[in-house]
């Protein structure tokens, strides 16, 4: 039992990672993997929003430039798909004024690339904090209407 | 919404007492685990993003002291970090005080926008010519023509000097050729493309770049221009063709910081016929390899250079060189140096023969002091049809000097002349042709080293035996000497003697204030992204940080040098290290990336709201991103600090504390405090995972309690007195002496709102792994005995606190104290310390009035931590 439970609690949530640069990609994803988080990888915005629907992530790693569907309308598009998946927008070229309307539209985070891997996780596990937050008052609210 | 929270609380507990059944309200309880983890969440990701920013703002400081080379893109990426882990401060802070701090927006906007418009700042041409003669040109046209025409213009036209004739086509020109071709947004996307990675794909990026311009046709109005050009230069030599010398001349080069020397290409003694092949060579050499890696180390963004393109008829000379109006290698030399050789000057700039050197002193006669003759075996020389060649020299001519000492003379004249005219040293290319006139081709300001004086050549050795310390880091660099004066109490502020050197246990923002007028600031503790060294380089004041034992390095009076560049101490006045003057060896200052970054940096560095009393400390006054940061740091503290004052909680709806037996401790779990879930009324102390409050605890039973101290009659008619006066002293129904303590718990948190007897505490501590989010604030108030003696008390406190390296404040009768960013061993050991004097330090008003019994306790208290912090006690209880 008890071994169970620690089985239980190695297996960390799910992240989907979506950069059209492969090298970056697998090596960002594997790193995370090796820190036990179950990650979900997508080249391009299109496909990141089928994962999102098919087997939603706990939190997305999404960049910013990418060829085809922007990082930016990736992020709006999953946010319409499902509100709470927390989203930390990559970026190796930023524009402010881009990061500060993505941040109230309501991007986790920002993170310059090349990004500290350390820092990431932090900043993946806080985002997963705040999600399990918002479906926690999600579930006070409905509770208080019904 | 808080205000709800608290009715729906407050209703709660009304009705728990009127009706006398448990009746456990979970929906309220659950209410305030979430309001809790919102907070506790914001204020934790508050901290992450204020000291990212502060790291971020270090290293554009780092940068602005101008001696490591910084790109374009690492100013957009420093002052994007900035801006965007500042907002998120404010974002943050709007969760932890909804609608409090509104103007925290408008001022963010505000100095957004100015940084917004300096880095958006695009230049403007003021002069859409696409090719212009040289007798037309000023210094006044460097962004039309290029510095290097520039300065040329300057000697042919205002100084009257000989100087070939000839034309310059322009920026205005060089912005057509790479617009109508596509190529600059191509150009851009290949950097953009390369990314972060450029340094490492520079020669394939450069190849693609250079392959592009080659390959591109040159727009008509250029090609017409410069065509009628030419045919006005050939007028003025008689109808014949002129070869031409065809120069880069971009913009930066030849100017005070930045020679750009042989990054771009020249062409000599070019037939008109090839000419445009060339053009587009030299515009093609903007993006060489050493030329992109040397705009990034000198710090140009790309946009802003453009590539002018001098043509010159070519002089055909039969010697030529540089002056040097001052000593390159020597400040202190201001002797006139020509290098001269037989044929064009190419050689000697190019460095590959060596040439004759003679030195001319700068009195009324241009004596000349030295003279260095070389056999000058090679030559460079125009070739008949076009071109160069490298060629041998005559064996007889080649030992011979290749001016005679008129032309040394007139050469340091002029040399003198454009000196002068310019008012800095210069570095002038000449050529003298077959008739013996000397013709002036270039000049520009000449770079002048410093020899760097490192440690060694000091000869310090001879002071180790005043050495006090050499360990720490350089927080701010620099030189000074001055008399110790070391700070611990806010007091000591008001006595710091002008020019002191500063020394303190932390590098905290207290002290801000005292660093202008200091001369220099050493501290046990404290790091490079801190405020405190911030403030220093701000204000040049030299800083060591992290200097082991340094309260302990010297007495307060005595004369110490600080070398912070050597993160050395010493006794005494050590002349060499003051004398030292700083090397200019500092290539990015004065570039126009570095002028961008200086010009940003005073919207982000500057620390103005400094006193958190003072009635200036408002949102609406912070003007720099220093400011908000600083004003949130503060008030998001003492907001989630009042979050256990806030939110109060029913025994119902908490477990009680079963420790050996029930205790008169409260524990809500506001999330994951507990181990498991626990079932009944008691919560055991094995079944707590809140690791703050099992440290306090572990304080707090360390050494049992010997009883109150013994009190004198005053004391205990004062303590009738005060409870006979004081409702707040008595507890309800229960006895005035009851204890009564509330814990609020996650694992990583706990805050505590604890009376034992007549005083009150409060504590509130956040301790994990991530040291810069660990915090720990404490407040302490009232007592049974009157104000001057519960007024000792507290300083009592304070001293004992201040021992241990919290910072401690006395308001009124309350203390407060405060501790954060350390890492989690050292939070736990003074979670510690508050756990033993939150039990140990009751009642001890009553003998605040006797100084032997003060004397005593104090030993007795600083005793007992010291033996809980060695490990001595362990649950004693």
């Amino acid at each position: 039992m008890i071994l169970q439970d620690d089985m239980e609690k190695q297996t960390k949530f799910k992240v989907l990672l979506v950069d059209d640069e492969e090298i970056f990609r697998e090596a960002t994803a594997r790193q995370l993997r090796v820190r036990g988080f179950a990650v979900l990888t997508a080249d391009s915005g299109e496909t990141a929003l089928d994962l999102v629907r098919t087997d939603p992530p706990e939190v997305v790693l999404l960049d910013q430039e990418m060829p085809g569907m922007h990082g930016s309308d990736t992020f709006i598009a999953i946010k319409e798909i499902n509100p709470l998946i927390e989203v930390i927008m990559l970026t190796g070229n930023t524009s402010v004024e881009n990061a500060l309307e993505l941040m109230k539209l309501g991007t986790f985070d920002y993170l310059m690339k090349p990004v500290n891997i350390d820092e990431l996780l932090y900043k993946v596990e806080d985002a997963h904090a705040r999600k399990q937050l918002n479906e926690r008052k999600q579930q006070r609210d409905s509770n208080s209407t019904t | 919404m808080l205000k709800t929270l608290g009715n729906r609380l407050q209703k709660l507990f009304t009705k728990d007492r009127d009706t006398e059944v448990p009746s456990l309200d979970t929906a309220a309880v659950e209410e305030l685990q979430l309001t809790f983890k919102a907070r506790y969440y914001s204020f934790r990701q508050l901290l992450t993003a204020n000291t990212k920013t502060l790291e971020s703002m270090a290293e554009i400081e780092k940068a602005l002291q101008g001696y490591e080379p910084f790109s374009f893109s690492f100013v957009q990426k420093a002052c994007g970090t900035v801006s965007i882990n500042v907002f998120s401060m404010i974002q943050h802070m709007e969760n932890i005080a909804p609608g409090k701090y509104g103007a925290l927006r408008e001022s963010f906007a505000s100095i957004q926008s100015r940084i917004d418009a300096l880095l958006r700042q695009k230049k403007e041409l003021s002069d859409r010519r696409l090719v212009i003669p040289l007798e037309a040109v000023t210094s006044e046209m460097t962004d039309v023509v290029g510095g290097k025409m520039a300065n040329l213009g300057d000697v042919k036209n205002r100084l009257q000097m000989r100087v070939p004739a000839g034309f310059v086509i322009t920026a205005a020109a060089h912005e057509l050729f790479m617009n109508t071709n596509g190529l600059q947004k191509e150009v851009d996307r290949l950097f953009q493309v390369a990314g972060s990675d450029l340094d490492r794909n520079l020669d394939l990026v450069s190849s693609q770049i250079r392959q592009l311009i080659l390959s591109a046709d040159v727009p008509e109005p250029i090609y017409n221009a410069v065509i009628a050009a030419y045919e006005k230069l050939k007028q003025q030599h008689g109808g014949q063709e002129v070869r031409l010398a065809v120069r880069s001349s971009a913009h930066g080069e030849d100017s005070e910081n930045s020679s750009f020397a042989g990054q771009y290409r020249s062409e000599l003694n070019v037939n008109f016929d090839q000419f445009f092949h060339f053009f587009k060579q030299i515009l093609a050499s903007k993006y060489s390899p050493q030329a992109i890696a040397y705009k990034i180390n000198k710090g140009f963004r790309d946009e802003d250079i453009a590539m002018c393109v001098g043509c010159l008829a070519m002089v055909d000379a039969v010697a030529g060189g540089v002056v040097y109006t001052r000593n390159p290698l020597d400040r202190r030399d201001d002797n006139i140096y020509i290098n001269s050789t037989w044929g064009l000057p190419k050689a000697v700039v190019d460095g590959d023969t060596l040439c004759d050197l003679f030195v001319v002193a700068r009195d009324e006669a241009l004596t000349i002091v030295r003279e260095e003759i070389y056999d000058k075996a090679f030559q460079v020389i125009c070739y008949e049809e076009d071109g160069c060649i490298r060629t041998e020299t005559d064996a007889d001519t080649a030992k011979l000097p290749s001016l005679t000492e008129g032309q040394i003379r007139e050469l340091a004249d002029a040399a003198l002349q454009i000196e002068d005219y310019y008012e800095s040293p210069q570095d002038i290319e000449w050529a003298i042709c077959s008739d013996g006139t000397i013709y002036f081709l270039q000049s520009r300001p000449l770079q002048q080293m410093e020899a760097s004086l490192p440690a060694d050549e000091l000869n310090l050795d001879r002071f180790a035996a005043s050495l006090l310390t050499d360990n720490g880091i350089n927080a701010s660099p620099g030189t000074a000497s001055g008399r110790v004066f070391k700070v611990s109490k806010k007091v000591d502020i008001l006595q710091f003697p002008e020019g002191a050197v500063l020394v303190v246990e932390q590098a905290l923002p207290t002290w801000a204030p005292l660093v202008a007028r200091a001369a220099a600031v050493i501290s046990e503790r404290g790091g490079f992204a801190g405020h405190l060294a911030n403030v220093a380089r701000e204000f040049g004041v030299p800083a060591i940080f992290g200097v082991t034992s340094a309260m302990d390095m010297a007495e307060n009076g005595e004369l110490v040098t600080v070398a912070a560049d050597l993160k050395r101490v010493y006794l005494g006045s050590i002349a060499p290290l003051l004398e030292w003057k700083r090397p200019e060896l500092t290539p990015m200052k004065g570039s126009p990336i570095y002028e961008l970054l200086q010009q940003a940096s005073r919207h982000i560095i500057p620390l103005n709201l400094i006193d958190p009393e003072s009635r200036d400390f408002q949102p609406q006054n912070c003007t720099t991103f220093h400011d908000i940061t600083r004003f949130i740091h503060e008030k998001s503290v003492v907001e989630m600090f009042n979050f256990g004052k806030d939110h109060h909680f029913s025994e119902r709806s908490s477990k009680q504390l079963h420790y050996k037996v029930p205790m008169n401790w409260w524990i809500l779990n506001l999330d994951d405090g507990f181990i498991h879930e626990v079932q009944g009324k008691y919560v055991r102390l094995e079944d707590i995972a809140s690791i703050p409050m099992l440290a306090f605890w572990e304080g707090f039973v360390a050494i049992p309690w010997d009883g109150p101290p013994a009190m004198d009659g005053s004391g205990m008619t004062t303590i009738l007195f005060r409870s006979t006066m004081n409702t707040a002293l008595v507890t309800g129904s229960q006895s005035k002496y009851a204890d009564r303590n509330y814990f609020m718990i996650s694992k990583n948190f706990c805050t505590l709102s604890s009376r034992l007897g007549y005083h009150f505490s409060t504590m509130e501590a956040m301790v994990s792994e991530r040291a810069v989010e660990n915090y720990l604030g404490f407040k302490f108030k009232g007592g049974a005995a009157d104000y001057e003696r519960c007024l000792g008390r507290l300083r009592f406190i304070q001293e004992i606190l201040e021992r241990y390296g919290f910072r401690a404040s006395i308001n009124g009768d309350n203390l407060d104290a405060r501790l954060e960013g350390r890492r989690i061993e050292y939070m736990l050991e003074r979670l510690k310390i508050l756990g033993y004097l939150t039990l140990h330090t009751r009642q001890l008003d009553m003998i605040m009035g006797n100084s032997a019994h003060v004397k005593y306790y104090m030993k007795k208290l600083t005793d007992d931590i010291d033996q809980i912090l060695a490990g001595q006690h362990t649950c004693a209880v």
